[in-house]
């Protein structure tokens, strides 16, 4: 029997009136707390005494002492903000959240660090004034997350199935119970022996005997997690290097992935995949493209606050390109903002428009690109450089087709061990039109050269020339041109439905400001050819050569490293430490390594390869779930997911493999680590508690946005509500690794895990034990290690709760500054080093490799379906299937006429439906153009159908002119079927559920397969491997 | 039926009869400069007269203002004490124009001078203090709502746990320990700038001095002296606004006037 809204509100003595309105957790929640109903005061109500009061003439700060304020991290994102939470000592009932005013996250003009907690709380105050530029803010959704702390929706104590997989039925176990199954195994459910963790840890042994490179049977235990939200080292720490297991992966794929593998592509690193910035501060003109600026992204306040100053008091102005109008433009600014319709999926047409006129109207940047090497860049006052006037072999024939020519190749001595090494220059042309290395090159080489020598003439008269006119070289920048070319101008305004003058007149203002202009992109990007895309993106910055300039595209600050062999303890490496090997099951790894491709090659037909290949991808989560269900590359024993969601994030995941993914037969035992029952982790056979936000630990890096060395730090800053394990320490993934190691003997664990600097053992064996070390390694790294908290810090933050186990676990001249760490929330660099000082145009800290105009890897290799090589740079490519055929060869326009696409809300993430916000945004309507509504006779409030090859979803509709033509905007975080939307019963005892939180659709749940993968995965980037969810084909109609 | 601003409602609402968030309108907006305010035309005798300028060109409608105020002041579910109104307004149809623009108008009690709501409280419960706050006392209120209807500004409404007006205080039980109202201390876009506006040093003052005639408020025409100010704020949105409400109850918008986006 459901358990109605009105029946846990009766439960808690209250009339049920009171509540007839819509009882969100929150209520329900402050309401069972408050039995007597006090009216409170009579004019503030309800309002809790302020957290401590500031005197007027003198500023100083007396506490409250009932409350209590501590600086920690938010995760009500994936920014991870520092935040300062003020919560009541008595309850530990958490009273609100704003911004932690030392994080450049938070506040606008951080405080330095050594402030004392005391003053930094004078600081946010009125005293002065100081409190509105000193601010330090929490969005709409940092305020209202905390409401989960309270949640009846936690898991908070072990959970076993109890009924079929995803029945939703459980039964609370012990702590001891949880351990002892999942490593020994057993008949557990009654349905057939499961193998244990323990059993699973087989190192040795192949898991296919034909093809030994998949690595060992361990590798059969996979871990897919979130993001690194600052706790991620250890998790990797257990399962890769003591556990073994190769196969560790993020949600990047299904998440912002695009615009990472193109980024990656330009910066040369496809697996890391660095990225950059827009300089808003200091900026003129920046591009937006797919990332809506103040209206979501990250890192998501610091962005809109930069942005909010820079549009209305500096000298900036922005355009944002989205087929969806977001809050990203105020009309306020007038013309300081703009947004630009675009068509999904088709950002390629207009970047590749920009650059074609650019290239036409000599407004790239000649002399920047021509700089071959980092020397004779800065020579010429240039803090980066690309390969523009590198050489690439384009001969089709050749084998090292879509490679950069290297000294090697044309007789230049280098030993064979070391071919196609970091020591096998790269070569370039001069203006004298030799070959030259290009790393050795004293001048500007040529870019746009009109001859190409046909001849290699070694220096030194014994040596003979080389032929190289068979090798069809072209400089990285002429192959660019070539892409641009392809298509006219009216080609790519047709293709994006921007006009023409709008491309022209953007390029024209995107090369008019110097230095001061950037492009970037995000989440936008993942469409069928999201990787071009962004690579386009990301290439403009590297036409006008504005990279680590002051007011460019700039790279983040970086961390102060908690792991690491830091300067007090080794975190990183350990005795008995395991290199995982093998392949992972993501197939992120070239096809012609495999053992398939040895048999298909020697069959006569390498290609295609069974299913698709991403030699250029990093871990891919997208394509986990099929690949482990269908046993390509090969099937999963376990499988763990920590905080993660991939069946209501991956679009099309949940249809295809649900079925599958609740019979044990496919994947013999599932183990959540999580807060909450989701739309994935309900198919787990055991729940294990996870902690939640401000009871949570972490050393945690901005993903990127900040210029300055930045780690914020998260501790419990109240007492944590999970379960305790028999130790008495909260059950959390710290606690459940820990065990783990303990019951199955692992390395890196235990009495003797970890090292200090100086080679001594000390302990694993709590979360403290691991994130006190950290916080030893980031408070001496750098020159001088940083001060210590005093008496009146620890009081006055509420980190004298951790003083016995600061001074219990760490040497007596770390812990007070570990505990000057938490006091203060982290480490931070100060703000006003973003610039060299001695280059003060500048940014410090520099991206110091070459820039990638051109992506050998990519251009040199394979689609492992249709054998075609890859195109090396950005250029327009319409979207397409993983075998390369265009979406639309599928899918007419006639046929599916509209496109769908994804934008982010301003208010919610994928899981804060269950707040305050909801009450605010409760659903999803989606967004059509008032002339497509009126062909489709539709107006606001019908209820409009909207059909996909993946599916099929009703939902309210909105027209106005916020959205392309042609297009339906649909807002990310609706469309919920767990979270509280489904009853699960634990013991036997239903839970409560809210009949409101499954409003609005998820785009996801109507995401395409793949056709040309027989419609066995989902679809997703072709090189990049990431999901696909702007621009899906679509047909409506009024429903 | 009172004709209601669909963004601006600062109520108590279930799901089904709810604030509408995001209201279409379809009119270009003014860029002509208007008659405008220079600094607070009455300063009080008294020590304080707290007001508060909110800079529509920073706001990035996060609703930060409107969790946080809706925490700091422990309100029933789904009463809001101060919200961003998101509007999209059609801008032009000509191919290679911006087709249309968000503007963002954040709203709470604007503490007259002279308030609509006072006179007509029979209880004396809605009352000015001599600080310029415009408050309720919840104890002599009877919840007759006259005040409610007075107000031009949507500001007040029902509190459902105490069946008594509640408004915005501008959290004076924190401005009385030195602190900022909780909606000015987490403004991500640094939009609400809050102060004395009898102390001629204040950033609120040195703010409405550097912005002199482009300082505005809303409904001057009804006289009631606001203290809160606005910079960016269009002649369009200083009164109703009309348009056609367009999220979340769009059966509802009989009572809105509408301008038109059928047919469109």
């Amino acid at each position: 029997m459901k358990l109605s809204r009105r029946e846990i509100i009766a439960a808690c003595g209250l009339a049920a009136g009171a509540a007839g309105l819509s009882g969100t957790v929150g209520k329900i929640v402050r309401e069972c707390a408050s039995s007597d109903k006090a009216e409170g005061d009579k004019i503030s109500g309800l309002a809790p005494e302020p957290e401590f009061v500031v005197d007027k003439e003198t500023g100083d700060v007396s506490l409250n002492p009932g409350q209590q304020v501590s600086y920690t991290v938010c995760m009500g994102c994936t920014t991870l903000c520092g935040v300062r939470v003020r919560a009541d000592k008595a309850t530990g009932k958490i009273l609100r959240v704003a911004g932690n005013p030392y994080n450049p996250l938070s506040a606008a003009r951080p405080l330095a660090m050594e402030t004392s907690v005391k003053k930094s709380f004078a600081a946010l105050s009125r005293f002065q004034d100081m409190g509105l530029d000193g601010r330090a803010t929490a969005c709409g959704r940092g305020n209202a997350i905390m409401e989960y702390m309270d949640s009846p929706l936690r898991v908070l104590k072990p959970l076993k199935r109890s009924g079929p997989r995803n029945s939703g039925r459980w039964q609370e176990i012990s702590f001891e119970q949880l351990i002892k199954e999942l490593t020994t195994g057993g008949n557990l459910f009654n349905e057939g022996h499961v193998q244990g963790l323990a059993e699973l840890r087989d190192l040795q042994t192949p898991l296919d005997e034909n093809a030994p490179e998949f690595g060992p049977k361990v590798n059969q235990v996979g871990v897919l997690s979130s993001v690194n939200e600052g706790r991620e080292a250890l998790a990797v720490r257990f399962w890769n290097q003591a556990y073994g297991t190769q196969n560790f992966a993020r949600h990047g794929a299904y998440c912002g992935g695009s615009y990472r593998s193109g980024s990656g592509a330009l910066f040369g690193d496809l697996r890391r995949m660095p990225h950059g910035k827009p300089d808003i501060s200091n900026a003129e003109f920046v591009i937006f493209i797919g990332t809506a600026p103040g209206n979501a992204g990250n890192p998501f306040k610091r962005t809109g606050n930069l942005v909010a100053g820079a549009r209305s008091e500096g000298e900036l102005e922005y355009v944002v390109v989205d087929p969806v109008l977001t809050n990203a433009d105020n009309r306020a600014c007038n013309d300081r903002s703009r947004w630009v319709p675009i068509r999904p999926g088709t950002d390629g047409a207009l970047i590749m428009g920009m650059i074609r006129w650019m290239l036409e109207n000599n407004r790239v940047n000649i002399a920047y690109l021509s700089c071959p090497n980092q020397d004779v860049a800065k020579r010429s006052g240039e803090p980066s450089f690309t390969s523009a006037s590198w050489l690439v072999i384009t001969a089709d024939g050749h084998a090292r087709c879509g490679r950069y020519l290297r000294g090697s190749d044309i007789g230049i001595g280098i030993p064979d061990d070391k071919r196609y090494s970091g020591a096998d220059p790269y070569m370039a042309l001069d203006a004298n039109g030799q070959l030259v290395i290009a790393a050795a090159a004293v001048n500007p080489a040529q870019i746009l050269p009109l001859q190409m020598p046909v001849q290699y003439i070694p220096q030194g008269e014994d040596k003979q020339p080389v032929d190289i006119a068979d090798m069809k070289l072209k400089t990285a920048l002429q192959l660019l041109h070539e892409a641009a070319f392809r298509h006219s101008l009216d080609e790519y305004s047709d293709a994006c439905g921007i006009p023409k003058d709008i491309i022209t007149g953007l390029a024209r203002k995107f090369t008019d400001h110097g230095r001061k202009a950037s492009a970037v992109a995000h989440g936008g990007m993942m469409s069928g050819n999201g990787f071009y895309n962004a690579y386009g993106v990301v290439t403009l910055n590297a036409l006008i050569g504005n990279v680590n300039w002051k007011g460019g595209f700039v790279m983040n600050g970086g961390p102060f490293k908690d792991v690491g062999n830091g300067p007090q303890y080794n975190l990183t490496s350990f005795e008995g430490q395991v290199k995982p090997r093998g392949m992972p099951i993501g197939r992120n790894v070239a096809f012609e390594r495999t053992s398939e491709f040895k048999r298909t090659k020697a069959e006569g037909k390498p290609y295609p390869a069974r299913d698709a290949w991403f030699p250029n991808a990093p871990a891919l989560s997208t394509e986990w779930l099929p690949a482990m269900l269908r046993g390509y590359p090969y099937s999963l024993k376990a499988l763990i997911l920590w905080i993660c969601n991939p069946l209501y994030g991956v679009p099309g995941l949940s249809a295809l493999v649900k079925q599958d993914l609740a019979d044990p037969k496919k994947i013999p035992l599932i183990v959540s680590v999580d807060t909450m029952i989701n739309e994935s982790n309900a198919f787990a056979d055991y729940i294990v508690p996870d902690s939640l936000m401000y009871e949570c630990w972490g050393w945690i890096e901005p993903w990127n946005g900040v210029p300055t060395k930045t780690m914020s730090a998260r501790w419990p800053v109240i007492e944590p509500k999970m379960a305790k394990t028999p130790e008495g320490r909260p059950i959390s993934m710290e606690t459940f690794v820990i065990a783990l190691a303990k019951a199955m003997d692992l390395p890196g664990f235990g009495p003797k895990g970890l090292t200090d600097a100086q080679g001594n053992h000390v302990s694993l064996e709590c979360p403290e034990d691991w994130y006190f070390r950290g916080g030893a390694n980031i408070a001496f790294m750098g020159q001088k290690p940083i001060g210590d908290a005093t008496e009146e810090d620890l009081h006055y933050s509420g980190v004298h709760r951790m003083r016995e186990a600061l001074e219990s676990k760490l040497k007596p001249d770390e812990w007070r500054k570990v505990a000057f760490l938490y006091t203060r929330g982290g480490r931070f660099q100060p703000a006003d080093q973003a610039q060299d000082q001695s280059m003060p145009d500048w940014q410090t800290n520099r991206f110091n490799r070459v820039l990638w105009i051109w992506n050998e890897n990519v251009g040199s290799s394979l689609n492992s379906l249709s054998g075609a090589r890859f195109w090396g740079c950005a250029q327009w490519l319409p979207p397409g299937f993983a075998d390369g055929s265009a979406m639309r060869k599928h899918y007419p326009e006639k046929e599916w006429p509209m496109l769908l696409v994804s934008f982010k809300s301003p208010l919610h993430n994928a899981c804060s439906i269950a707040t305050s916000l909801g009450v605010l945004r409760p659903d999803n309507p989606m967004l059509l153009h008032p002339r497509d509504a009126a062909e489709y006779g539709l107006s606001i409030g019908d209820i409009m159908k909207v059909i996909t090859p993946g599916g099929t979803v009703q939902g309210k509709v909105i027209v106005h002119s916020g959205v392309m033509r042609g297009v339906v905007g649909i807002e990310h975080g609706y469309g919920h079927k767990e979270l509280g939307v489904r009853q699960h019963v634990i013991n036997g005892i239903a839970r409560p559920c809210r009949l409101d939180l499954p409003a609005g659709i998820n785009i996801n749940d109507i995401g395409l397969t793949d056709p040309s993968r027989g419609n066995q995965a989902v679809w997703v980037d072709g090189i990049a491997g990431s999901a696909v969810r702007n621009g899906l084909p679509a047909k409506i109609a009024r429903a | 039926m009172k004709k209601t601003d669909p963004g601006a409602m600062l109520t108590c609402s279930s799901r089904r009869t709810f604030i509408r968030e995001l209201s279409v309108l379809t009119f270009a907006l003014a860029t002509a400069p208007l008659p405008a305010l220079g600094a607070p035309s009455t300063i009080s005798s008294a020590k304080n007269t707290w007001a508060m300028l909110v800079d529509i060109r920073r706001c990035i409608g996060c609703q930060a203002c409107t969790i946080s105020c809706f925490q700091e002041n422990a309100m029933p579910e789904g009463c809001f004490r101060t919200l961003v109104a998101a509007y999209s307004i059609r801008l032009s149809e000509q191919p290679g124009m911006q087709p249309a623009g968000t503007y963002l108008l954040p709203r709470l009690c604007n503490h007259c001078d002279k308030p609509a709501c006072v006179s007509v409280c029979p209880t004396g419960a809605t009352f000015k203090r001599e600080d310029g706050i415009v408050v309720v006392n919840n104890r002599r209120c009877v919840g007759c709502a006259y005040c409610i209807q007075a107000c031009p500004y949507d500001a007040r409404f029902i509190n459902p746990a105490t069946n008594t007006t509640d408004k915005c205080t501008f959290c004076v039980h924190r401005i009385q320990a030195g602190l900022l109202p909780a909606c000015v201390e987490t403004c991500v876009g640094g939009a609400r700038i809050f102060g004395d506006a009898n102390d001629q040093n204040s950033q609120l003052r040195q703010k409405l001095r550097q912005y002199q005639g482009q300082i505005r408020v809303l409904q001057p025409q009804m006289n009631t002296t606001p203290n809160v100010y606005y910079i960016g704020l269009d002649e369009r949105f200083q009164g109703k606004v009309e348009g056609m409400p367009a999220l979340w109850s769009p059966q509802r918008s009989e009572g809105a006037s509408h301008t038109g986006m059928k047919g469109a």
